[in-house]
């Protein structure tokens, strides 16, 4: 895999990106807020949050009075999975924008997600698996807590550990999460909780008995599901990309050498798949934005990934400052 | 506005047990041959905008969504999830398949 193509490829898809603009960003219209929550992150990536201010004062414009948001910004019925989304590009862009509004937001999310876990640890939306749900908020808090957020910091712990704990109970013996509704395969659900919820503890606190263990065992799932072309889950492009994604970050922190041949593989996998701009959601499907957002951020990541400095692909998590 | 039957393929490229993808009026539109009744149903899931025609089916009549397994009823578009599927009349005709939009 050559930088010089990666980076390449990350100038012209960036600049395609840029071209949508009008069709991402909330200074433009109201918007699809997981979308929004999608791109946020590549300007984060791509470390040019500094010149999008506008867009993130106009995510906190969006904000319901609960402290959450809705999956499209006019609309005022909050849901987890996108609170947890927006909160979450939130305090990771305000560690460069240092803005008050933005400090204020979080606070007012963090009080949105402790006000809504249920007594077993997890949070419901409708739109999503109760475990993927739950993942969310708990990889919000992983930042508020790796990032020394100081607000309730007592109760988001309590809370943080919950749903962690709840997480790593529903883990099946195979290494895997399901969800007989949602995700019946299983491969989406487990790179996602593996990444953005269980192996935060192994840098941030330790707290969560069996975590170590619970990232290897899904890690090594999540090998077992590759298939020999590179890719995951029947050919998903977007799931391909979550696993890629989740690899780079679980592994680098568990120190598995065994992944770096399976994410090669499957970045190769991508690539091959791209469309003339950006990506679809399966090979042959017209580019979707949030799929192209996906697909930037993999790229960014890999890049931070083979870089010099070990710790650079965690940050792109926000675990570490 | 008048019911408006359009042509979408020969019977005979539909087989029970299979699926196919046809664009009417610039609309996507997602067949599916469940044990000898064929349904039609926008391709574009209301959730995410994934591809059903690449989604999971079942004998009661459902659809699951590829990417993030929302359920719909092929038979109305009905979903337990926040959502509804549109989904199209079917009849057949002269050996082809045709659909009311």
């Amino acid at each position: 895999m050559h930088f010089e193509h990666i980076d390449q490829l990350l100038k012209s898809e960036y600049a395609f990106f840029l071209r949508e603009k009008n069709n991402w960003s909330l200074t433009a219209s109201p918007q699809d807020l997981e979308l929004v929550a999608h791109a946020l992150r590549v300007l984060l990536h791509a470390k040019t949050t500094p010149d999008f201010l506008p867009d993130y004062l106009a995510l906190v414009d969006y904000q319901n009075t609960d402290g959450g948001w809705s999956p499209f910004s006019a609309d005022n019925e909050s849901t987890v999975w996108v609170s947890a989304f927006c909160g979450l590009m939130l305090i990771r862009g305000n560690r460069l924008l240092k803005n008050e509004q933005i400090s204020k937001s979080v606070q007012r999310a963090i009080d949105y997600f402790l006000d809504t876990q249920k007594a077993d640890g997890h949070w419901v939306d409708p739109r999503w698996a109760d475990l993927d749900t739950t993942s969310h908020p708990v990889s919000f808090f992983n930042v508020v807590l790796g990032l020394q957020e100081p607000y309730r910091r007592a109760d988001v712990l309590r809370s943080w550990e919950r749903g962690g704990r709840f997480i790593i109970d529903n883990q099946s013996a195979d290494g895997g999460w399901y969800d007989d509704d949602f995700h019946p395969s299983g491969v989406e659900i487990t790179a996602h909780l593996i990444q953005d919820a269980v192996v935060a503890d192994l840098v941030i606190d330790r707290r969560l008995s069996g975590a170590q263990e619970s990232c290897a065992k899904g890690a090594t799932k999540l090998y077992e599901w590759q298939a020999q072309d590179g890719s995951w889950d029947g050919e998903n492009v977007d799931h391909t990309m979550d696993c890629t994604r989740s690899l780079m970050v679980v592994t680098r922190i568990l120190n598995d050498p065994r992944a770096e041949e399976v994410i090669i593989r499957g970045l190769q996998w991508i690539f091959t798949h791209k469309n003339e701009h950006g990506w679809g959601d399966f090979p042959g499907e017209e580019t979707n934005l949030e799929r192209t957002c996906d697909g930037l951020d993999t790229l960014l990541k890999y890049k931070a990934y083979q870089g010099n400095d070990r710790q650079e692909v965690i940050r792109l998590w926000g675990y570490i400052p | 506005m008048p019911e408006q039957w359009l042509e979408a393929c020969p019977v005979d490229e539909l087989p029970p047990g299979s699926r196919k993808l046809v664009k009417l009026n610039g609309i996507e539109i997602a067949l599916f041959n469940i044990n000898g009744t064929v349904f039609a149903i926008k391709n574009r899931c209301p959730h995410r905008s994934g591809p059903l025609i690449r989604g999971f089916t079942d004998d009661a009549g459902g659809v699951k969504c590829p990417m993030h397994g929302w359920r719909f009823d092929l038979r109305d578009g009905s979903s337990e999830r926040p959502a509804q599927a549109t989904v199209y009349s079917v009849k057949m005709e002269n050996n082809l398949l045709y659909l009311s939009l």
